[in-house]
């Protein structure tokens, strides 16, 4: 059953909370006591939000504004989550499978190593969507990752499979030191590819070219700085 | 007052071989059983369990720029948290754990002494401001020698007295207990992207090779008679083939004698014990090393055994870093100690069914069990071969062949050939395994009142519950893991700091340092000192450590 839940007040500090459609299939009071953290304390979910069930889906359907609450859908494996708002960091981190579509926008760390399913943002995402967490060897591996609007920074950084559609533009440092999948990005961007060992990277407007890439039949190929064989194309 | 009761005593220093006996304990020492009052003592049953001085780690890079650095890179190590902020401080880590966290898990498994190896003495106030974070156990750190320009000017002069006034100096100013070599040579080559491959070698720049160097500080160190010996990292490590350079190494202690301890520590020897030509081909030296290390009775070694799983390569081998980092395609970072030495930092993880990294621990291994017990200390080199949080792992290595057997069926095949550890059949004793982690590195560091039992020795104290007349540490080898993981009490300078592998009390334990200055003439030396700080980003004034900046400190008078 689709649970839906509704904060409850304004968040003065950022709540941490793993949300996933697991939730569904608890009762509501069961979902009500669920742990999670409201700055460095422990509460129940139920003293943040109000908890309703609608529906008989495995769904979850956050109406409102999620923009400080982080780590939604994290290590979600399936079902889905609609947020009718905007969300906070880390949302779909580490998901394996399963939906999330984002109405409104995203905060950094937008689907940090997923590795499948699938996310959707209407709005703009923030920084580092799809790449690794602070110190890891590896980001994004699989699944698809859908912006509408804007992406930041880092889209993509050490990916290493799935794909990043942005519709809008986007920043600097496009996947950094990416190993495979394709980031495709409609519009324009910064600097891209630096690092950059495989995978492909698809952009319609214009772009900054590091000098490390050599012009061939399949697009730019580089780094040379790391004997890399990603491809850089426009479409 | 503490009074220990028929505990099953087992103190290699005082010949004592799992006897069952009362200690007491007095203002943290303990003493004779007429010094103390019975009726006000705290009494603590030990009936069937072993009694054992508290573990004395001798090579452990616990506090300074390179773990600091290290930590900072290493952001994932910070995932794992061990204990949240409430009696005890919050403390996280996996490997490379925070300062608390260090003390706490020492202290947890029984181990009060951790010496930090290598400080350049420039970064001293930084190592001892972190010391000083870390609880429970009691510390030292070595200063690094072996690259430092005014060293070398004192050698290329050929002026003994010289370079024992800088010795001297250097460690009184870095509140330093001793002296340690790293890679002679080598790191100076590096500032230029170089390296020394051999004892004779030139060092770019200066007429000197590291064969000259290191018997050079030998002869100071002995001249000074600093409670410690030199502590030598030697050349090439890393490099396959390094075996041949590792023993000439230690040969050069040959002519020079102490009558209380070696002259020459050798280090982290896992490291430098290797056969072969690359890593194709490698192989173990192990053997050869053991025969000449066991030959001779001025030279001592730790084993530097790798652990399975994450670890962080960091020492002031700043080349080597860069070979490893060249090597693994992992995340390096250098560091420059301006004209003292330098350090590098690279993460690392050993894997079973890796064909290098199961040499590698075949081979610390090796040396554990083919030299004399009196003569190798137990040590990962913490982060470098993995946690120290290990060492029951490898005390239950030496002490099982059963134990020993079913992990190597686990690790890569290579080992089979490439090792002899297969054909090993050495099991050591407990009491052996208790002096290679207890009483041999107090020793080989000099401190007298650590690693034994004896009358006026600290109070330093580990209890496991682990009745060393009944277990056959053999075929037991899970129990004896378990047991010396967690302690039953650890006892810190006659204090009760841990009580059924839990923490129960914080405690601050000193800093030793050492001061020989009235051994030596300082200011022959003085004038080289002034001109060469028109190099350094300091002033001299600035430089080097107050004693009263420090919390608990120990001086060490060498009169």
């Amino acid at each position: 059953m689709a649970v839906v839940i509704k904060p409850k007040k304004f968040f003065e500090v950022c709540v941490e909370a793993e949300l996933t459609p697991e939730l569904a299939l608890r009762s509501v009071d069961e979902v009500k006591k669920f742990k999670v953290y409201y700055g460095n304390k422990v509460v129940e979910l139920g003293e943040l939000f109000e908890v309703a069930k609608q529906g008989d889906e495995k769904k979850l359907i956050l109406d409102g504004d999620f923009s400080r609450v982080k780590w939604i859908g994290a290590r979600m494996v399936d079902g889905e989550i609609v947020v009718k708002g905007s969300v906070g960091a880390n949302c779909g981190a580490f998901m394996r499978g399963g939906k999330i579509t984002i109405e409104g926008n995203a905060d950094d760390w937008l689907g940090i190593e997923m590795a499948g399913g699938e996310i959707i943002v209407k709005g703009n995402a923030g920084n580092l969507v799809g790449c690794a967490y602070y110190g890891d060897a590896v980001g994004m591996t699989a699944g698809k990752i859908i912006i509408e609007g804007n992406a930041g920074n880092y889209v993509g950084e050490k990916m290493n499979g799935g794909e990043i559609v942005i519709k809008g533009n986007a920043g600097d440092f496009i996947g950094t030191e990416m190993r495979a999948g394709v980031i495709e990005i409609h519009g324009s961007c910064g600097f891209v590819g630096g690092d950059m060992r495989g995978g492909e990277i698809r952009i319609k407007g214009s772009f900054e070219l590091l000098p490390t890439f050599k012009k061939t039949e399949k697009g730019w190929v580089g780094d040379v700085n790391v004997k890399g064989e990603g491809v850089i194309k426009t479409f | 007052m503490l009074w220990i009761k028929n505990g099953i005593v087992v103190d290699p220093k005082n010949k004592i071989k799992a006897e069952k006996m009362d200690l007491f304990v007095k203002d943290g020492k303990i003493v004779d059983e007429t010094k103390v009052k019975k009726q006000d003592c705290t009494v603590i049953d030990a009936s069937g369990k072993l009694v054992v001085a508290g573990g004395v780690d001798m090579h452990a890079h616990i506090a300074g720029s390179k773990i600091n650095t290290g930590r900072t890179m290493r952001p994932e190590e910070m995932r794992v948290v061990r204990n949240i902020a409430g009696k005890f401080r919050a403390t996280v880590g996996r490997v490379l754990l925070t300062a608390p966290a260090i003390g706490y898990e020492y202290a947890k498994m029984g181990y009060t002494t951790s010496f930090e190896a290598a400080q350049p003495p420039i970064g001293a106030l930084h190592t001892h401001e972190e010391l000083d974070a870390i609880p429970m156990i009691d510390k030292g750190a070595l200063p690094v020698f072996g690259n430092w320009h005014l060293v070398f000017k004192c050698i290329e002069e050929k002026n003994m007295e010289k370079l024992k006034a800088l010795v001297a100096w250097a460690i009184e100013r870095s509140k330093g207990f001793g002296v340690k070599v790293v890679n002679p040579g080598g790191v100076e080559a590096w500032m230029y992207g170089g390296n020394v491959k051999s004892l004779d070698d030139q060092v770019p720049g200066f007429n000197v090779t590291p064969r000259e160097i290191i018997t050079w500080l030998i002869k100071a160190n002995e001249e000074l008679g600093l409670p410690h010996s030199v502590h030598l990292h030697c050349n090439n490590l890393g490099v396959p083939g390094n075996y041949q350079t590792t023993i000439e190494s230690i040969k050069l202690a040959n002519g020079f004698s102490n009558a209380k301890r070696q002259v020459l520590h050798v280090t982290h020897v896992q490291f430098n014990a290797y056969a072969g030509s690359s890593w194709r081909d490698a192989g173990s030296g192990a053997a050869e090393i053991a025969k000449v290390v066991n030959s001779m009775d001025n030279v001592t070694i730790d084993m530097g055994q790798p652990i399975f799983g994450h670890a962080t390569a960091m020492t002031g081998d700043a080349p080597f870093q860069f070979s490893l980092h060249k090597l693994i395609g992992a995340r390096w970072s250098n560091k420059d100690t301006e004209v003292e030495t330098g350090a590098g930092i690279v993460p690392i993880g050993y894997l079973p069914n890796n064909p290098v990294h199961a040499l590698q621990w075949a081979i610390g291994l090796e040396l554990g069990l083919l030299v004399d017990s009196n003569k190798v200390a137990l040590t990962t080199d913490y982060p470098n071969g993995g946690p120290f949080t290990e060492y029951p792992y490898v005390m239950a290595m030496l002490m099982s062949k059963k134990m020993r057997e079913g992990e190597l069926s686990k690790v890569n095949a290579y080992v089979q050939k490439a090792t002899g550890l297969t054909s090993i059949d050495v099991e050591k004793t407990l009491y052996e395994v208790i002096h290679m982690t207890r009483s041999l590195p107090a020793k080989i560091l000099g401190l007298e009142n650590k690693g034994h039992l004896g009358i006026g020795a600290d109070a330093d104290i580990a209890i496991y519950n682990l009745n060393p007349l009944e277990t056959d540490t053999s075929k037991e080898f899970e129990k004896v893991y378990k047991m010396f993981k967690s302690a039953e009490y650890t006892i810190k300078g006659g204090e009760i700091i841990v009580k059924g592998g839990e923490l129960v009390k914080e405690v601050y334990g000193r800093t030793f340092w050492v001061d020989a200055t009235k051994k030596a003439d300082i200011q022959a030396v003085m004038p080289d000192i002034r001109e060469y700080f028109n190099y350094y980003s300091v002033q001299l004034g600035n430089y080097g450590v107050e004693e009263r900046w420090i919390k608990k400190p120990a001086r060490i008078e060498v009169v």
